[in-house]
């Protein structure tokens, strides 16, 4: 059981525009963190600087207590015991299955390997698919091969390249699964760089939200989502309503009503942040006009503009929204509301 | 566990030191022509050089061997990619045999080619007919990278141009065309210093360029500074050439970024236009192949000599197959490091390697057989007119055939599967031989092939260099004609074609 | 995809193998030649350096192996190339014995002291005109410049190549202006007539439109053919072709232009020693047999050039006595100083 701490990291393509500009990250041992952000703002390159295949300019990556990259220290990929899980698997074309996931079991016996491989590939659930090749399997199959790939030498830490990104959605969430499963039954600390918000928050224990080359958050995915630091935060990790505030008492003054705030955040006044799924449509609260309905299947969106606002706010409601756009109906608030200056 | 410090700088996207010694010895061989050119150009002193470098005289062999030299390319470009693009992306009636065709007039030796011409047609003698004669002989030299490179497009390109209302010409002219430029460009360079160094072609067709210049020299004055001094000319050329073709290359990388293989592209039709496909076909195939195997055929029936030594035939058959394997052999192995870091690794040193690997191709092949025997007398005796030197300087020729192929072929294959690798424990070296290697292995064995095929027909330095007694098939057939006997030649030239076919028949059908 | 791919690879595979095997059995070889060879070191071969063709020389070498009472190994090439790699391998060069198709290459080696100096015995055997002033090299057989003719085109051949620049002769002309023997004719005008006039000449002759061939023997076929009136060529061409379809069914007819014509130069394929020849009196015997009656009359016989050596005449019928031509009196060595000639056959545009 390995933990993952990195401190101060830079690096820069082009001096002086540095693309990780003194990330700070801790992962404990055992745990899956996501690394959430908009492109362009430093995911790839951590992994790759993290993995090896770049060098920092400045900073440490410390594997359990090990450092592996750091002032004067750089270890070279293949000693760092960092497993990688590339964007559409990458498979070596030319090896079969089972040679692709015995591939990093190197100074091991030939029993002990195909022992091994069986084992990796049962625990991905694709047990008897040693003998195919690569183009011979399903997309979902071919990642599911790169994580068992990955894992196999039983590495301290394993990177995730967005490795769900070209799966179909049908498929993408068993898969998830499996890996997350296949990662706590190794014990592996794993590191997920996804842009995909679903993605984070439902598979890692621990979302790290990367903006500018600096970590903006980290924690859970429900403190992430519930209690953003910023703005900026608010708006990326899911659907957010921002209402104009004013502080009294310890609730804010808004135009949905009063509202109570989280943590012990106080000021005048500034910016509420709601979910969608914290406003309810229904008899009582303040009034306004249905603009738009957007139907999701399992819970649809409703817009509704009200009064005193410039944008229409959005209700998460449950199954179909029994309403549409020009009617008139009502919003309340349930819950507490995170509070940031404007 | 205490920090591992990291000793070796192969770590990273930094190539392995090993990889670049090797590419560097490789470059170095290359290079040694040069030092003899050098030295020799020297010998009057540098003023002396000069004033034989530098002359009306010289201007207008530069603009003769570069008018030749851009002809030529310019037809390469029209035959290869038509074809190419005929054979691989449309329904054109039997694609892979005529495929086959098109890859097969690399066996045929440039001085064949012409002498069929010339002797069917003697008005042909001059610009025009060398022009035909090397246009007919390399041609296969684009048409096999661009065949490759069209095979390897991602037809998704190409039906989103249809789809935003491009028809099909201008799809392939605004999309497909600028893709295939560096695979084209490198074979156009290819051509270009073939073209340069050709003496076989333009002697017999009395086309006088840089190289034949240099070769009177020779054999006019016995004095070798100008020959030396026109020599260092010619590198300069290319270098140059190697230089415009680097440009026209940029900084585009054509590897496809996914792991998975690209879809197939749909066959275009061709309609009407089929007959037109067909007869283009048919008569690129004709001049390049049915041609010189014709004339052949008359030469063995209707030729005045007519001594013919099955015996010797095989042993001189044997002979040439060991030697040129070999030749491609090294040749292949000089070539992998540089074509893996000029495919991988866009630094300076890696671009300083590839060019000086192409520094000597474009000199003649008598100027780099003299410099073979200038060094070997002096510090190599020992293999002085033994295979090893005659195969070593195949290697010095013919190492940018092979480069090319080696860097076309890693390109292929994503960077993202050597990364994997490395992070499953492999030592940059390792990654070499278990992955980047092995992925590229049809390419690069392509690439020998190709090597082995122009090997086979080198004549000039071998000649020089071969140990006293052995024959070549090109070596006899040299002899021959020179007594004229064009039916005891014939059949040395139809084994020495009929050999080269198989690889070139191979290239041809790969993956058609 | 697969099955073409494997099948390629072990194509390659085979082709990576066959060298080794090959450099493991040369080395075999080597190993077990290597000690007798060491031990006797007089059973080492004599090493031929020969720009002359093999189907000429080989016939000849186990005659010549008799003679000289050991092996002997023949390197064939282009005189000229090979004179390039004579003077590259200096005085580490295995050769012993040097055959040159033209006195032009052997004058070079001369000139850069690459040849030993032939016995007296040796020179004496063959007319001073035909070797060299320093003794050097030695001519081994004789070949005329000539005029041939279509009898049924004009009724009279030009007396000499002089004449030919004159209207009459206008596009009825064929030459070889690459080819060494016609720029060896070149050369001897200029050493006879001088640069000034030889330069007048090839100017009024390339303006007389004359047309230009690659060898000696098609001249010959389109001076047969009746395809050009006049060709100048080599004598032995007409010989050759004569012997193969018979002098009865030539058309061609040659004239051998008169004494004091450049057009009746005769140069000479030679042979010298290496110098730093391990066997030099070897090689001079090989010398001596060369210019024996028997090789004299061989050569004679298979090429229909004129032998040298004194006391042999050619039984080639029909052959004028090699006395009786107009042969102008010019050094033959110096036929190696082509540069000028090329430089002006460039000016004049024929080459």
């Amino acid at each position: 059981m390995t933990d993952l701490r990195i401190g101060g990291l830079v690096k820069c393509y082009d001096p002086p525009a540095r693309v990780l500009d003194g990330l700070d990250l801790t992962v404990p041992a055992g745990l899956l963190a996501a690394v959430l952000g908009p492109s362009g703002c430093g995911k790839t390159t951590l992994l790759r600087v993290v993995a090896g295949f770049l060098r920092a300019d400045a900073g440490t990556v410390e594997l359990g207590g090990r450092v592996v990259c750091g002032p004067g220290v750089h270890l070279p990929p293949e000693r760092r015991r960092v497993g990688i899980v590339p964007q559409e698997g990458a498979l070596f074309p030319h090896l079969s299955v089972a040679a692709n996931v015995a591939f990093g079991l190197t100074g091991t016996g030939r029993a002990e390997r195909r022992r091994r491989t069986g084992e990796m590939l049962e625990l991905v659930g694709l047990p008897g698919y040693g003998g195919r090749m690569p183009h011979e399997l399903s997309g979902g199959q071919q990642q599911r091969v790169a994580v068992a790939r990955a894992l196999a030498p039983a590495p301290d830490l394993v990177l995730l390249d967005e490795p769900f990104n070209a799966l179909d959605s049908a498929l993408r969430a068993g898969v998830r699964a499996d890996v997350r499963a296949a990662l706590r039954a190794t014990g592996a600390t794993g590191l997920l760089v996804t842009h995909d918000q679903q993605e984070a928050l439902s598979t890692a224990d621990l979302v790290a939200v990367l903006r500018d080359g600096r970590v903006a958050q980290c924690g859970t995915p429900e403190e992430v989502y519930r209690r953003p630091v910023d703005l900026w935060v608010a708006g990326f990790v899911g659907d957010a309503v921002f209402l104009p505030a004013t502080v009294e008492d310890g609730t804010a003054a808004t135009p949905l009503g009063r509202i109570p705030l989280a943590g012990d955040r106080r000021g005048s006044g500034g910016v509420v942040v709601l979910r969608p799924e914290q406003l309810v449509l229904g008899p009582a609260g303040t009034r306004g006009t249905v603009v738009d309905v957007r139907f999701y299947g399992h819970d649809a969106m409703v817009h509704v503009a009200v009064d005193g606002l410039d944008e229409p706010v959005a209700v998460r409601v449950p199954g179909p929204a029994g309403v549409r756009p020009g009617e008139e109906a009502a919003v309340s608030v349930t819950g507490e509301a995170t509070l940031h200056p404007r | 566990m205490p920090a591992n410090r990291s000793s070796s700088p192969g770590a990273g996207r930094r190539p392995s030191p090993l990889l670049v010694g090797w590419a560097c010895a490789a470059a170095a061989l290359a290079l040694l022509p040069l030092v003899y050119l050098g030295l020799r150009a020297l010998e009057h002193g540098p003023a002396h050089a000069w004033r034989i470098a530098v002359t009306g005289r010289t201007l207008e062999l530069l603009v003769r061997s570069l008018g030749l030299a851009v002809v030529v390319v310019a037809a390469c470009l029209v035959i290869g990619v038509s074809l190419a693009w005929l054979t691989v992306r449309t329904a054109l009636p039997g694609a892979r045999t005529w495929s086959v065709l098109a890859t097969l007039p690399l066996a045929v030796p440039s001085y064949v080619a012409a002498f069929a011409w010339i002797s069917t047609e003697p008005g042909l003698a001059g610009f025009a007919g060398a022009a035909l004669a090397l246009t007919l002989v390399s041609y296969p030299y684009v048409y096999l990278p661009v065949a490759a490179a069209l095979r390897g497009l991602d037809p998704a390109q190409e039906e989103a141009a249809r789809s935003l209302g491009h028809g099909p010409l201008r799809t392939f002219r605004r999309v497909t065309l600028p893709q295939l430029r560096p695979a084209a460009a490198g074979g156009g360079l290819l051509v270009a210093l073939y073209v340069l160094s050709d003496f076989g072609a333009v002697s017999i067709m009395r086309y006088e360029t840089f190289t034949r210049a240099i070769f009177t020299a020779y054999r006019a004055s016995f004095d070798r500074t100008p020959a030396a001094a026109l020599g260092c000319v010619l590198v300069v050329m290319t270098v140059l050439l190697v230089w415009a073709e680097a440009r026209t290359r940029g900084r585009a990388g054509h590897a496809r970024t996914g792991g998975g293989s690209a879809r197939r592209a749909s066959s275009a039709r061709l309609g009407r236009l089929r007959w037109a496909a067909l007869g283009w076909c048919s008569a690129v195939a004709a001049a390049g192949v049915v041609f010189p195997l014709g004339t052949l055929g008359y030469w063995l029936t209707a030729g005045r000599s007519g001594a013919w030594e099955p015996g010797r035939l095989l042993e001189t058959a044997g002979a040439t197959l060991a030697v040129a394997a070999a030749g491609a052999a090294l040749t292949t192995a000089l070539a992998l490091p540089v074509g893996i870091l000029a495919a991988r690794h866009r630094g300076r040193v890696a671009h300083l390697l590839e060019q000086a690997a192409y520094a000597g191709h474009a000199v003649p092949g008598i100027t780099v057989a003299l410099a073979m025997v200038f060094l070997a007398v002096r510090y190599a005796y020992p293999i002085y007119q033994e295979p090893p030197l005659l195969v070593l300087c195949y290697a010095v020729l013919f190492l940018p055939v092979a480069v090319a192929a080696t860097r076309a072929a890693v390109l292929q294959s994503p960077p993202v599967l050597e990364d994997v690798a490395r992070s499953l424990g492999d030592s940059p070296l390792r990654v070499l031989r278990r992955v980047t290697v092995p992925l590229a292995a049809p390419g690069i064995a392509a690439g020998a092939a190709l090597t082995f095929v122009v090997c086979m027909k080198e004549l000039p330095a071998t000649l020089l260099l071969r140990p006293t007694g052995m024959d070549t098939l090109a070596t006899r057939l040299w002899a021959e004609t020179t007594t004229a006997s064009y039916a005891a030649a014939a059949p040395y030239a139809a084994v020495l074609i009929l050999i080269a076919a198989v690889p070139s028949y191979l290239l041809g059908r790969r993956r058609a | 995809m697969g099955t073409t791919t494997s099948r390629f690879a072990a194509l390659a595979a085979a082709a990576l193998l066959a060298p080794a095997l090959a450099a493991c059995g040369g080395q075999g070889q080597e190993a077990a030649a290597g000690a007798p060879a060491a031990a006797a070191r007089q059973a080492a071969p004599l090493v031929v350096y020969s720009g002359r063709d093999e189907a000429l020389v080989a016939p000849l070498l186990d005659k010549l192996e008799r003679s000289i009472g050991g092996e002997v190994e023949v390197r064939y090439g282009d005189s000229a190339e090979l004179a390039a790699q004579l003077l590259e391998e200096g005085d580490k060069s295995e050769a012993d014995l040097f055959l040159s198709q033209d006195a032009g290459a052997l004058g070079a080696l001369a000139q850069q002291g690459r040849l030993e100096p032939l016995p007296q015995g040796s020179l004496d055997k063959v007319g001073r005109a035909y070797r060299a002033a320093d003794g050097t090299w030695v001519g081994l057989s004789g070949r005329a410049r000539v005029i041939a003719y279509n009898p049924g085109k004009i009724a009279k051949p030009p007396a000499g190549v002089r004449e030919l620049t004159r209207p009459e002769w206008r596009g009825k002309v064929g030459y070889a202006p690459t080819n060494a023997s016609f720029q060896a004719f070149v050369t001897g005008m200029r050493v006879l007539d001088g640069d000034d006039a030889t330069r007048t000449w090839l100017k009024d002759f390339k303006a007389n439109d004359p047309k230009a061939y690659e060898k000696n023997s098609a001249i010959l076929d389109a001076v047969d053919s009746g395809e050009i009136a006049v060709g100048l060529i080599n004598h032995y061409y007409w010989y050759e072709k004569a012997a193969e379809v018979g002098a009865d069914k030539m058309t061609a007819k040659l004239h051998f232009p008169a004494k004091g014509d450049p057009g009746a130069l005769v140069n000479v394929a030679g042979v010298g020693v290496v110098k730093g020849s391990d066997q030099a009196a070897t090689a001079g015997k090989a010398v001596d047999y060369l210019l024996s009656a028997e090789a004299q009359t061989y050569f004679a016989d298979k090429t229909k050039e004129y032998p040298l050596a004194a006391g042999v005449t050619s039984d080639v019928e029909g052959l004028p006595p090699l006395e009786s031509l107009g042969a102008p009196e010019i050094d033959l060595g110096k036929l190696s100083s082509l540069q000028q000639t090329l430089a002006m056959l460039q000016e004049t545009g024929m080459v």
